[in-house]
This record gives structure tokens, sequence and C-alpha cells, in this order.
């Protein structure tokens, strides 16, 4: 069933670690943001479908861990790929060029979390108002 | 794709005017804006301006301990709470390895397929309210209220049910409820062929949303659409089949699947679902275990260090609720992936170079829950 999961990773010369299905997962990648985008055109040629795109703010560890879910119509293929970046001013790649459903998610974890995704078509908030510049889902943030 | 709409009256030079659809009053159905550029009654562009609704459901979720989040996490899709309930409870049970009865598992599944039905009914009074048909909407809300009579019997609430407990039910059902639900299934089973009589075949109808607003199957991967409206586009992706939780795999329905993915394929395969939905309760109830309804859970949940990942089939697609755990008393972090948001999300594209008497009816289709898109 997920041959077309070892399919795409090995496109994106990556390897297939099979997670257990206990947790709702099938397979889980820790990437470099480098490696972000040539996953994505690989899940994408495969016929994967997004999910969603978040993050988890590590705060005692410094980090800001980019998190990308991405699952395929045939099911028993959810993929969760996961980029730690500095929790200063992260920075992570933009996949909506190539998933143009991503966009919406990428405004709005970048709203929530001051992430930067770099390449999004669209850097409007999304859920906040326009002019809103405090980044509410951070574990430091203490209100308005 | 293109840059973003920018609001000023400059764009009016040319001939195109911009026009606001929407926000309406918190207290209708939905509270979506639109910014549509158009060109006479064709848009060029449309920008949907989300957030009107948001109440920042995930913080406030991490602000709490996990029994406390339950009622809240109803209160995203008020029109389809108990699948909201129960992807909250089975990711708790899942990240904390509790089991569920038997008879647990089979009210809950009796209680969603419940709500499914309601929330299909009310989707479609309101479609054809849309399409300006009156009558439907009156229609459907007659055989809805049987069902919110139902459930409001067991779970004391009407909309926002918060009914299902970590570990099994709130409430025990009884012979009585179970006896009601049989014959509302007999009863609205004979009634449904006056739904499919009344609009199904009706001209305007079929006119209205035959070759509007297809959607590709290639392009729903784009956009994570899931649920019907994915289905209406032939794929047949369905939680409920593919990743069987809460007993789902023991009963036997069929995923209904249309191939043009346009509004009409969206309307055929909701109103087959109610069929599906109306099987799987009768397998059920005619199956019902005795026993407990509760298993022993400690009093205060405190999970292991880790993450869950659950996904659920609401009836508007998929909703995955992501959990990671500190090992405390209150999650950490709680992503909700809801269908609404990813659905509504493609009608930008739907919408360009359309009527706008067509976009109403693509909206419409797409069946959101703008509370549950703003979260």
């Amino acid at each position: 069933m997920s041959s077309r999961l070892q399919r795409a990773l090995e496109q994106a010369g990556l390897e297939y670690r099979p997670e257990s299905p206990r947790i709702g997962l099938h397979c889980s990648l820790l990437l470099e943001p480098e490696q972000l985008r040539p996953l994505a055109l690989a899940l994408a040629r495969e016929g994967f479908f997004i999910e969603t795109v978040t993050a988890v703010d590590r705060i005692g560890e410094g980090l800001m861990e980019g998190i990308y879910l991405f699952n395929h119509y045939d099911g028993d293929m959810r993929l969760l790929a996961r980029l730690p970046v500095s929790r200063t001013r992260p920075v992570l790649p933009s996949i909506g060029r190539i998933f143009p459903g991503a966009v919406w998610h990428e405004r709005e974890s970048a709203e929530m979390f001051g992430i930067t995704y770099d390449g999004c078509p669209d850097s409007r908030n999304l859920l906040l108002p326009e002019d809103a510049d405090f980044h509410p889902l951070r574990k430091d943030f203490t209100g308005v | 794709m293109s840059a973003p709409l920018t609001y000023s009256l400059e764009s009016t030079d040319n001939g195109n005017f911009l026009l606001n659809l929407g926000p309406q009053h918190p207290g209708t159905h939905g509270v979506l804006r639109v910014v549509l550029q158009m060109d006479g009654e064709y848009i060029l562009r449309a920008d949907p301006v989300l957030g009107y609704g948001h109440r920042m459901q995930e913080k406030i979720a991490e602000n709490m301990t996990y029994l406390q989040a339950l009622p809240y996490v109803c209160r995203m899709d008020y029109l389809g709470a108990m699948s909201y309930s129960l992807a909250w409870v089975l990711a708790v049970e899942r990240l904390c390895s509790f089991e569920v009865p038997e008879r647990a598992v089979h009210v809950r599944v009796i209680a969603c397929e419940l709500n499914r039905i309601a929330s299909h009914l009310l989707w479609w009074g309101a479609y054809l309210l849309d399409l300006g048909a009156f009558t439907p909407f009156l229609q459907a809300f007659a055989d809805r209220e049987r069902i919110l009579d139902l459930l409001e019997s067991i779970t004391g609430s009407r909309l926002t049910y918060c009914y299902f407990r970590f570990g099994g039910l709130g409430a025990d059902v009884d012979e009585t409820f179970l006896a009601r639900v049989a014959e509302f299934v007999t009863g609205f089973r004979s009634r449904l062929p006056r739904y499919h009589d009344l609009v199904t075949g009706n001209v305007i109808f079929q006119r209205r949303s035959r070759d509007v607003g297809v959607i590709l199957p290639f392009e729903a991967a784009g956009y994570g659409i899931t649920g019907p409206c994915l289905r209406g586009s032939g794929l047949a992706y369905d939680v409920r089949k593919k990743e069987p939780y809460s007993g789902y795999d023991r009963f036997e329905f069929t995923v209904p699947v249309a191939q043009e993915g346009d509004c009409l394929a969206r309307y055929n395969v909701r109103m087959a679902e109610l069929e599906e939905s109306l099987t799987i309760i009768e397998q059920a109830v005619a199956t019902m275990p005795e026993g407990p309804y509760r298993a022993r859970v400690p009093r205060v949940i405190r999970p292991p260090e880790g993450e869950v990942i659950m996904a659920v089939e609401t009836p508007r697609g998929e909703l995955v609720i992501h959990i990671v755990s500190d090992g405390s008393t209150r999650p950490w972090r709680v992503k909700f992936r809801v269908p609404s948001f990813a659905n509504l999300s493609i009608f930008a594209r739907l919408a360009r170079g359309q009527l706008l008497a067509d976009a109403l009816a693509i909206l419409g289709s797409l069946d959101m829950v703008i509370p549950e898109v703003d979260r």
C-alpha cells in the first residue's frame, strides 16, 4: 500500500522508515529546509494531497518546528515532515506553488507563529486582523 | 498565482468594479466575506476574507486540561459537533491507550451518523435556499427536528453536543431511545423519495448545478479537498473506510461517489450518503451489545509525553487532530485540521470567470461552516 510513499521518498532522495500506525502516522521525517520542496514535488507527482502546514513552538530548545502533513486518497499513507529552525527568526520554504492549498495554511501559520514562508505567493494575515503584528500561538505570547 | 488583491478604488479605472459579498451578521448562516473583482456579471477574481468568527480555539485548548477542552471542540462545527467530539475523545484515548466498551462504540456511531444526516439535511435545505427555493428548507427541517429531538433526549443539547467522554459516554441510552431511532430510520427512508421528487429532478435545479464549479481530481489533491466535495470528483476517499476508527470497519456500507465533479455531483453524493448513514445506524442498533457504557479512566488525564494524530470523517470531510503532549495535564500543542478550511480554499479558483449567480451556487455546494473555517 505504501509503495507510492516509498517511490515519492526515493525520488526526493529520502529514506523510508515506517512509523507505528498506532499514532495515526505511517512515516515521519526530520528534514532540513532545503529538502522540503523536492519532497513536496515528488509527493505531488505521486498524487498525495496536502493536509496541513503548521508549527510547534519548542521554546525550551529555542526551536520552531515546522510541521507538514500529507496523505494520499488511496489511504494509509499519512506522512509528517518536521523542520526545526531557529525560534528567533524562523524562516521556512513555502510549498504554495506546488500545493496551492498550502497558501492558506502557510498564511495562518505565519501570523500565528511569526514564521516567514519564503516564496509564499500571499503573505497577508488570514484569520487575524490585517494589521495584527502579534503571534498568539507562540508560547511567550502574553496577550495584546 | 496572481498577486494579492488590493482594495483601492483604482481598480475601477478599467471598467471593472469591486463587489463586497458579505459579511453578514453572526446570527445568520455563516459570516464569510468575499471581495469580488467583477467585469459586469462575471467574476475576474474572488478573494475570501476570513477571521470574523475566529476564537483561537487552538490556544484555548492549550490552556486547558484535556477534559476542559472537550466542550469547546464541539463549537467549531456546530452542525457536525458529534464528529468533532468523537475526534477529540478518540485522540486522547489513542494518546493514553484507553479502551472503550463495545456498547459505547455502537452508541457513538449511531450518534455520529444521526448527526451526519441532520447536517446533510440542513445543507440540503440551505443550498436550495441559496438557489432560490424556499419549500425544501421547511421539508428538511421537519426531519432534522426529529433527529435533534432524538439527540436531545440522550445528550441534553440540540446542537453543540458534549456527550462522549474519555473511555465511553456521558450517559447510557435506554431501549426507548433505540426503538425511537429504529422508528426514525424506517420513517425517514420512506420519506426520502419525496426529497428527490421535490428537488433532484427539477429542471431549474439541474440547470443551476450541472457543469457548474467542476473540481478536477488532481486539483482536489493540490487543495486538500476531502469529504463529499472530493467524492463528487470520483475519488472514494472516506476516513471511515481508509482508516477505520470507532468500529466503522464492522458495519457494511458503501462510499457513494460521483464522477462529474460539479455541484450536482456533490449534491448526489450527499443524498446517497443519507441512505448509507441509515444503513449504518440500522446495523449498529440491531447489534447493540449489552454491558458498561464507560470504562474506568483516571480522573485526571495525564498522558505520556508524545504525539498523536487522529483523523475522523465529519459530515464535511476529514478532520485531523494533532496533539503534542509534554506529559502534563494540558496539551502542549493542538492543531485542528478542519475540512471546511481546505474545501473553501479552492473557491477562489472555482469562481474565476464564473457568473456571480453561479459562484453562489458553488459556494453553497462546498457546504462549509464558517466558525469551523475560522476556529
